[in-house]
């Protein structure tokens, strides 16, 4: 009986629902890291992926199904395929590639104008952050038109995947907006 | 889920198949939901699997749909799951688009994926990757390939195999890894005491390694027979398809050159003796399948040893193998096999039906005529036992038999007619059997009278309409000539009272034929009764049949000197359809012009009776040889039903045709020639010979055209040069014996210009003397080379070229070219009929073989072999060849006996000669050779 009551509970705090995050983002943004580190806190040697990678992880007692979209442009047409159901996205941007930031901006903006993710939250990391040359989160945020957005709960936060910085701080931030807007 | 739903879903039994939109539509649901339900999917892909395995399908955009839907239940890390998740890529990535994206997760998964999904993992990757990718994937796959686990290593082996259309280079490059994998025995990894119920393990990984490095290795001769060398080597390969691969590659190696016999004679005997059979069986598939020549006579006898030992023992798919094999030697060799005999009585009641068919056509073929009364007799008694298709192949044995054994044709034809007159089987079996009778009738006379009436019987009682008009044909053909044609008229007018329209008409036809029956007025006078009868008929064409014969025997009685109406009402000529339909189809198709001019029926070649006949036997004697050959060049595992379709072809071989349609071309290309306009009608026209190598710079081959009083050759001219134009192209032809007065030379027309690669025809024409004018030419080419630009294919302007010769090989016209082959049906009767006589002795001091000469003879005399003597057989030293043919001059019949003995100086030949024409024996019997 004890049981069947936590089980309710559970339902009813939405502890059993698995909650979808997609990673996003141009290829070599070190989206396939992030996800590594979150799930075992580890840096893996990482290839390109063709395709994607997925992973179940428990975040603050919250159960996450974690799609790591490979970034190539031959992949990109396909994210589409996998935006229903999704709670938030992680835009990962590589900032010290300075050429395709406008890139990685067109691609961002085109998503989020998606009906499926018209309620997902946004959060940006604006990743290697440990390498000389690298643009602060404000000048990223620039660059991406961020401000533009309305009607959407975002956030860009400065990280490194390599050293582990501001992962944690930005999923901290996501787990809050979706409590707050989703449970 | 309750057991009711469940249920629902597990209906692969009842082979109703599951609603294909539902599917789809559960499907899409279900793999979208979060989090999913791992079960329910698991039943929902076998679902899907079965729709795909029945055949259906899916539009591309939905398979793509269902593709993507199935790519997210990656999420789930289940086992079970995750394995029906690869069946399910494996089978949507041949209607799928973008199938690449499951790739990443495929190879997580055979990197850290568990043991039970790995090999499921890597056989969906193969199908996933494409040239572009497979690299990224050779690091996992070299890793697969050696692992210790033997069912990650089999995947791995099988699904590069897969891989290498795709990209080769990748495998290519864990080759040595391969090879590590057939001498590295890997064993299941069981914990617990389960080891002890299942086998450790087949060792099956030897068997994909070796068939991937077979692949990979594909065109080097030398790495081949070293890994053969490396492999054969102690007790090195455990499973026995890896042996029997291992076979199979000196199989491949020995075709391409069976001159290395002699250097595997040793593992191959090795092989017979192998303690699998299957080894055993390919062993001994591949020694009797090699050219006789290469193959040692004591190793061929240890294939057959091994072979007859394997039809005794008791796996019934290893009797029916040895037995299919000793059947296909049997159509070359017969003699070779007689030791088998035993066995292959024992196995006439084989408790499985194909085995004892097998058995029975292979014993019907070594049979002499000593046992064939009594294989008749077991066939008899077991013959309504099998179904039809093998009742065919067994009646398509006994129709051989009877061109092989006219002698026996009593005991054959009662069989025949037994299983006929047993009502049951279909129409393709009883026209079988009636083709047998009919072959009978037409080559062995004996037989003819006793086989009609059995056929008259059978037509009381026939419910096939074409059987039934086909017999009623050769009533009318045959029942005229016969000692009491009476008896055929009851049976035929029978029909004409209790059948349909159609074989009513065909009945009025036979019939009117015996109206031509000499000295016997009554039934004349009986027929046209009939017929008279008959004009009152409800049915058009059957009215307008027995009219129109009335009218003819009418005319027949007034005129009788006029052989119009009797050629009409009993054909003696038939014309040879090939050219007709030809002839034909370039009438039609021609402007509307031509058809201001009648069909020339004339320029289509006609056949009397036993031209006709020749011909056909000569078909089915080529069958008889070319069956075999054909199969064994061609696909080692071929059906039964293939085999029945071959053997029961009746048409001319498609080689045959083409040479038919050749000459027909030729006659047409000279008819047009304004030069030859006044020489008449071609009386014979040769086969192409070759006068160059073919792969000699200019190509020749020659025809020899036979008119009344002229002799036209042709040469066809190739120029295989590709840079080289030849202008005014000539042969001149000098005959051997100069200034003969026989043959004088009357126009030679050249080739204007003969471009690269291009065919063009000369001809030189003979005005020759009435008669048989024997003669060899010396042929030399003259030309004029003209350089061509290679741009614009066009000569320089300007070059002169210059002038050039190029000699050519001899052509004969042999006293052959004066015969063609003609059927009789009593040679030796025949033979001694005839009054001029000659002989001639031959000694040949090359070392051929009797078959080898009999060959050359049948070409050299243009005859027909009769009797079935064109084949000599392989285990003695003695033939005895028997030709018949006629004069394409003069009709005069010419017979030949030809007896040879082959020792160790040669070949000696005795040729004694009958002809009707003294000059016509002496030319043949003296230029045999």
């Amino acid at each position: 009986m004890g049981n069947f009551f936590s089980s309710m509970f559970d339902r009813l705090w939405g502890v059993n629902k698995e909650l979808r995050i997609l990673i996003l983002g141009l290829d070599g943004a070190g989206k396939t890291t992030i996800l590594y580190r979150l799930q075992i806190g580890e840096v893996v040697t990482t290839k390109p992926t063709i395709g994607f990678n997925v992973e179940t992880l428990v975040y603050k007692n919250l159960k996450l199904n974690v799609w790591d979209l490979g970034g190539q442009t031959s992949i990109r047409p396909y994210w589409r395929c996998y935006y229903s159901n999704t709670a938030a996205v992680i835009f990962v941007v590589d900032s010290t590639d300075k050429d395709r930031i406008a890139t990685a901006s067109k691609e961002l903006h085109m998503m989020l104008q998606e009906e499926e993710l018209q309620d997902a939250a946004l959060l940006v990391f604006a990743n290697k952050q440990d390498q000389p040359g690298a643009l602060s989160a404000s000048e990223v945020s620039k660059q991406l038109n961020l401000v533009e957005l309305k009607d959407r709960s975002w956030s860009i936060v400065a990280s490194s995947a390599i050293k582990g910085e501001g992962i944690s701080e930005g999923l901290d931030w996501l787990i809050d907006v979706i409590k707050e807007e989703q449970l | 889920m309750s057991t009711h739903t469940y249920k629902k879903f597990e209906e692969t039994e009842s082979g109703v198949l599951p609603d294909k939109m539902t599917v789809y539509q559960d499907c899409l649901n279900e793999f979208n939901e979060s989090p999913v339900n791992p079960r329910r999917c698991r039943t929902l892909i076998s679902r899907l699997l079965q729709l795909l395995a029945q055949g259906e399908t899916f539009p591309k955009s939905e398979a793509t749909t269902l593709f993507f839907s199935v790519s997210k239940l990656f999420q789930q890390p289940n086992d079970s799951l995750r394995q029906m998740v690869y069946l399910a890529i494996k089978e949507l990535s041949s209607i799928s688009d973008d199938v690449l994206m499951a790739t990443s997760s495929i190879m997580k998964d055979i990197q850290n994926g568990s043991d039970v999904i790995k090999p499921n993992a890597i056989r969906s990757l193969t199908r996933v990757l494409d040239e572009s990718t497979a690299f990224s994937a050779e690091r996992l796959l070299k890793s697969a390939v050696v692992s210790k686990h033997p069912s990650i290593s089999s995947a791995a082996l099988v699904s590069s195999y897969h891989l290498l259309p795709v990209a080769e280079s990748t495998v290519k490059r864990y080759m040595n890894e391969t090879q590590e994998v057939v001498s590295d025995l890997k064993t299941y990894p069981y914990t617990n005491g389960s080891s002890e119920f299942y086998p450790n393990s087949t060792y099956i990984a030897q068997y994909h390694a070796i068939g991937l490095l077979c692949m990979l290795k594909n065109h080097d001769k030398v790495a081949l027979m070293k890994l053969v060398q490396q492999f054969s080597t102690g007790n090195l390969l455990k499973n026995q398809l890896a042996q029997v691969e291992l076979v199979k590659l000196v199989g491949e190696l020995l075709h391409k050159d069976p001159q290395m016999v002699t250097q595997f004679a040793a593992l191959l005997s090795n092989w017979l003796s192998s303690k699998f059979e299957s080894v055993q069986l390919q062993a001994a598939k591949l020694i009797t399948s090699l050219p006789d020549r290469y193959v040692s006579p004591e190793l061929f006898a240890a294939a057959v040893q091994t072979l007859q030992a394997l039809l005794s023992v008791p796996r019934v798919t290893t009797r029916f193998a040895a037995v299919r094999v000793l059947n296909r030697i049997s159509m070359t060799a017969p003699e070779k096999i007689v030791v088998c005999n035993p066995e292959l009585e024992s196995l006439i009641n084989d408790s499985n039906r194909n085995i004892s068919t097998y058995a029975i056509t292979t014993l019907l073929k070594t049979g002499t005529s000593n046992n064939i009364a009594s294989l008749i007799k077991t066939i008899t008694k077991f013959i309504h036992e099998i179904s039809d298709d093998f009742k065919i192949i067994i009646i398509d044995a006994v129709r051989t038999m009877c061109l092989k054994f006219p002698e026996e044709w009593k005991s054959l034809l009662d069989f025949l007619i037994n299983v006929l007159k047993q009502g049951e089987g279909g129409f393709q079996f009883k026209n079988s059997i009636v083709e047998a009778l009919f072959d009978l009738v037409q080559f062995v006379p004996q037989s003819k009278e006793v086989a009609l009436e059995n056929l008259c019987d059978f037509i009381e009682d026939c419910e096939f309409n074409e059987i039934l008009v086909r017999i009623l044909h050769l009533l009318g053909k045959e029942g005229p000539t016969t000692k009491n044609p009476s008896l055929y008229v009851r049976h035929i007018y029978n029909r004409v009272v209790l059948e349909n329209s159609i074989i009513r008409s065909a009945a009025v036809v036979a019939l009117s034929k015996f109206a031509l029956v000499k000295n016997d007025p009554t039934l004349v006078e009986s027929i046209e009764i009939l017929l008279r009868r008959i004009s009152n008929d409800v049915d058009d064409e059957v009215r307008d049949r027995a009219t129109i014969a009335l009218q003819l025997i009418e005319s027949i009685k007034s005129e009788p000197q006029l052989y119009v109406a009797q050629d009409i009402l009993q054909c003696k000529y038939s014309y040879d359809l090939g050219a007709l339909e030809s002839k034909l189809n370039q009438y039609m198709s021609a402007n509307e012009d031509t058809y201001k001019t009648p069909f020339d029926v004339a320029s289509v070649p006609k056949y009397t009776e036993d031209e006709r006949k020749a011909i056909e036997l000569k078909k089915r004697q080529e069958q008889l040889f070319a069956a075999p050959t054909s199969k064994r060049s061609g696909a080692a595992s071929q059906s039964v039903d293939a085999e029945k379709n071959n053997s029961s072809y009746v048409g001319p071989t498609l080689q045959e045709q083409g040479e038919d349609l050749m000459i027909t071309k030729y006659a047409d290309e000279i008819a047009s020639i304004e030069e030859f306009k006044g020489f008449g009608p071609i009386i014979n026209t040769s086969k192409d010979i070759p006068l160059t190598e073919t792969e000699a710079e200019f190509v020749v081959t020659g025809v020899k055209h036979l008119f009344k009083n002229h002799v036209v050759l042709q040469f066809n001219i190739t120029d295989t040069l590709t840079d080289v134009a030849l202008d005014n192209v000539s042969v001149v032809c000098t005959p051997e014996i100069e200034n003969s007065t026989e043959l004088e030379e009357v126009v030679t027309i050249p080739i204007e210009r003969l471009m690269p690669s291009e065919t063009s025809v000369c001809y030189v024409a003979f005005k020759k003397s009435e008669g048989n004018i024997m003669e060899g030419f010396l042929n030399t080419l003259y030309f004029t080379t003209r350089e061509l630009d290679p741009n614009t294919h066009e000569a320089f302007e300007g070059d002169e070229g210059f002038q050039d010769e190029y000699e050519i090989d001899s052509i004969f016209l042999t006293a052959g070219d004066y015969i063609k082959g003609a059927f009789v049906g009593n040679f030796s009767a025949c033979f001694d009929e005839l009054p001029h006589s000659e002989v001639a002795v031959y000694n040949i001091k090359e070392n051929i073989s009797l078959q080898d000469i009999v060959d050359r003879l049948v070409v050299n005399t243009s005859c027909l072999p009769l009797e079935n003597t064109q084949f000599a057989p392989s285990d003695s030293n003695t033939h005895t060849l028997k030709l018949f043919g006629k004069s394409v001059m003069s009709g005069a019949r010419i017979a030949l006996v030809v007896r040879m003995i082959k020792s160790s100086k040669g070949i000696a030949l005795k040729a004694e000669g009958r002809s009707d024409d003294a000059q016509l024996c002496g030319d043949i019997v003296n230029e045999l050779m």
